[in-house]
């Protein structure tokens, strides 16, 4: 048993030109597949997934960057420690006292103050 | 195919059969990544994410040259060198760098234990530094590693070592500074917990990570003069070698302020080599932990106490028989042939005991040291000179010392009459010294401290503030004591100090109590003094000298090094003499 449309029905509104209503429908003559679709869809899947992999060893680069940098200031905060001590050691006083200036020099004889 | 498809075919079966397995994955990936999340979680975590403890740097201590902070104790990064005996190859070479490079730093028995096949970690040299372990990772030593640590040093070597104290090889401080201050100087720990690579790298991936830095110790400085420290030193060990004294200890202080310029005990160490010591005593600050008998130098503080409740001054007089019964003991004097009618100015430089029992007993009915006396002298002795209390010196061990309350048994006529005179208490120097100090500066008793302020990691540096003073005495009496130590210094230690300057003190020479009794071949020489301008003292000096069965005076072994010390610091502070 079918059953089929005996009458079409069109409204008064349709029968006029209506106020914002286009004239012209463009209809696209592509028609994709679900095979298209899927493969669209595992394409964006794959482009997405390559910015996030791309974004991702970036930061790492940037995390070996800092690493590096990080040691540098390691280092050298290092060395400066190590001239510090050198330093502190050199005007030590038993340094300073048997250095060759100060055994040549002799106890003043008088002192005079300002009055 | 309709038929057998409705009758339930193969394809229905294997169907059905690919379901349930399909249903058993589902439900052991839903037990897996549902129900036991967090397990693997933990377990991925443990793998992949590191926590690394950013040591923090232990606070260096600075001692002043001047107004100048200067580093007395620092920190440095040394390496210890070690070798995995299974992968090294070359041992030959290996030997040849590392006793080259290493020198003293490297063990002896390199071969021996580069042939340890059997064994991964052997260590070939400690302590080198780190140029010396860029020397040595130059040399492309296969199966060779190096261990970083940091150390204490001390470019002054020895100086002021028991005030510093050392480091532990647990990293914690002892005795010193070093330990009563560890919280301050230890500062904490940061934490890095990150997701790391292969080669520990720490990465920004990952939601739990954490980046606290350490917070560094504080940098300390100590009040401790380098100049006045090192002359302390060398003053008083010329005068162990002179005397014979096997012990000494010299505190100076600035009166005006209760700093502690220097602080030496001889026999000392050096806080480098602080496992090489073997007698812990050393380690011992006895300015502030050994508690002795003072002796005649409390005489000035007996005064002070009759002078402030207005019994006695300078030039009250009193009969002197060199002896005076106290209940039913005789107190006899030290120096005898001072008889007759005399003032308390003579008493004191003759250190006459009787003078200072004396006023004892008028602090009481002026015939006998009454519970009153007693309770005045214990006000004075110990409420505000503060003898037998804990004065708070930033310095680790320090000993409370004694003062017997009247209120006890003990605490009667006959220890007051001794106390009167410095014997039947037991007090430390830096007490003594800080009670004299408001003797010295007009009767403002300071706490005495070593910590002079704080250097940030800029290199600036914070001085504290001085505390309030308390007023133990009033000025007056501080300075009619003070001119009477005057008088007596002058009375027969002429010509010693340097000409325009105004000094004065007193001698103590005290016994030893040696199983519970006092021995009769060994007594502590000890002086205390001021020195400066008549207006101002700008220092106080207290010597201590001693030694097993040696029998040493305060005026004879003390009171020069006392001499030797004040001389110098007048040139040293530019004091400029009265015209």
């Amino acid at each position: 048993m079918s059953y089929s449309r005996t009458q079409n029905f069109s409204s008064r509104r349709q029968q006029n030109w209506s106020r914002n209503q286009n004239t012209v429908a463009y209809v696209s003559a592509i028609k994709l597949g679900p095979v298209t679709h899927t493969v669209l869809i595992a394409l964006m899947i794959t482009v997405l997934g390559l910015i996030y992999l791309t974004q991702a060893t970036r930061a790492t680069s940037y995390d070996y960057a800092t690493q590096k940098i990080d040691n540098q200031i390691s280092e050298l905060n290092t060395q400066k420690s190590d001239l510090e001590i050198e330093n502190a050691r050199l005007t030590a006083l038993e340094t300073v006292k048997n250095s060759s200036v100060a055994t040549t020099m002799a106890a003043p004889t008088a002192t005079e103050y300002a009055q | 195919m309709n038929l057998e498809l409705q009758k339930g075919s193969r394809s229905k079966f294997l169907a059905a059969i690919i379901l349930f397995l399909m249903a058993i994955f589902v439900i052991r990936l839903f037990y897996l990544q549902i129900i036991q999340h967090g397990y693997y979680v933990s377990l991925a975590n443990k793998e992949q994410v590191k926590r690394l403890t950013i040591p923090s740097k232990r606070g260096l201590i600075y001692a002043l040259d001047g107004q100048i902070p200067v580093p007395l104790v620092m920190n440095q990064t040394v390496y210890t060198v070690f070798a995995d005996p299974k992968t090294t190859t070359d041992n030959s070479k290996v030997i040849e760098v590392i006793h080259k490079i290493a020198g003293g730093n490297a063990r002896p028995n390199l071969e021996e234990l580069l042939n340890k096949k059997e064994t991964r970690y052997q260590i070939l040299a400690t302590k080198i530094t780190r140029a010396q372990a860029d020397k040595i990772k130059k040399e492309n030593l296969k199966g060779i590693g190096f261990q970083e640590e940091s150390q204490r040093v001390y470019p002054e070597g020895s100086l002021a070592a028991q005030t510093i104290g050392f480091v532990d090889f647990s990293g914690s401080g002892k005795y010193g500074v070093e330990g009563k201050l560890n919280e301050r100087l230890i500062g904490t720990d940061g934490l890095l917990q990150s997701v790391t690579d292969v080669s520990d790298v720490p990465l920004t991936i990952g939601n739990n990570n954490i980046n606290k830095p350490a917070v560094d110790g504080e940098n300390i400085v100590l009040t401790i003069d380098r100049n006045v420290q090192s002359k302390t030193e060398t003053a008083l060990s010329d005068a162990l070698k002179r005397t014979g004294a096997t012990r000494g200890s010299a505190i100076v202080l600035d009166p005006q302020s209760g700093k502690i310029m220097a602080m030496a005990n001889l026999p000392t160490y050096s806080p480098a080599e602080f496992n090489k010591v073997t007698d812990a005593a050393l380690f011992n600050n006895a300015v502030v932990s050994a508690p002795y008998e003072p002796g005649s130098d409390v005489k000035t503080l007996t005064m002070a106490t009759g002078i402030d409740k207005g019994v006695v001054s300078a030039n009250d007089t009193y009969v002197n028989t060199d002896r005076i019964q106290v209940e039913d003991r005789v107190i006899s004097n030290a120096s005898l042939g001072q008889t007759g009618t005399i003032t308390f100015q003579h008493a004191l430089n003759w250190s006459l005991n009787t003078g200072f029992v004396t006023v004892a007993q008028r602090l009481g009915n002026g015939k006998s040291i009454t519970k009153g006396a007693r309770d005045t002298m214990y006000d004075y002795f110990h409420n505000r000179f503060k003898l037998g209390q804990l004065t708070g010196v930033e310095v680790s061990g320090e000993a409370e010392g004694t003062v017997v309350s009247p209120d006890t048994e003990e605490g009667n006529a006959v220890r007051y009459s001794n106390m009167s005179f410095g014997q039947g208490l037991d007090a430390t120097m830096i007490q003594v010294s800080a009670a004299f100090s408001a003797i010295a500066n007009g009767g403002k008793y300071y706490k005495p401290t070593v910590v002079a302020g704080t250097l940030d990691k800029n290199g600036k540096y914070s001085a504290n503030k001085v505390a309030a003073p308390t007023s133990p005495i009033a000025k007056s009496t501080a300075d009619q004591v003070r001119e009477m130590t005057h008088v007596a210094r002058n009375a027969f230690f002429t010509n010693v100090d340097k000409p325009g300057y105004y000094m004065g003190g007193k001698t103590g020479t005290s016994q030893v109590i040696k199983n519970g009794v006092y021995a009769d071949n060994e007594t502590v020489g000890t002086y205390v003094g001021y020195g400066g301008s008549e207006e101002v003292s700008k220092y106080v000096i207290m010597v201590q000298v001693s030694g097993d069965n040696k029998e040493l005076q305060g005026s004879r072994d003390a009171l020069p090094i006392f001499t030797d010390i004040s001389n110098w610091m007048i040139d040293y502070l530019k004091i400029q003499p009265k015209a």
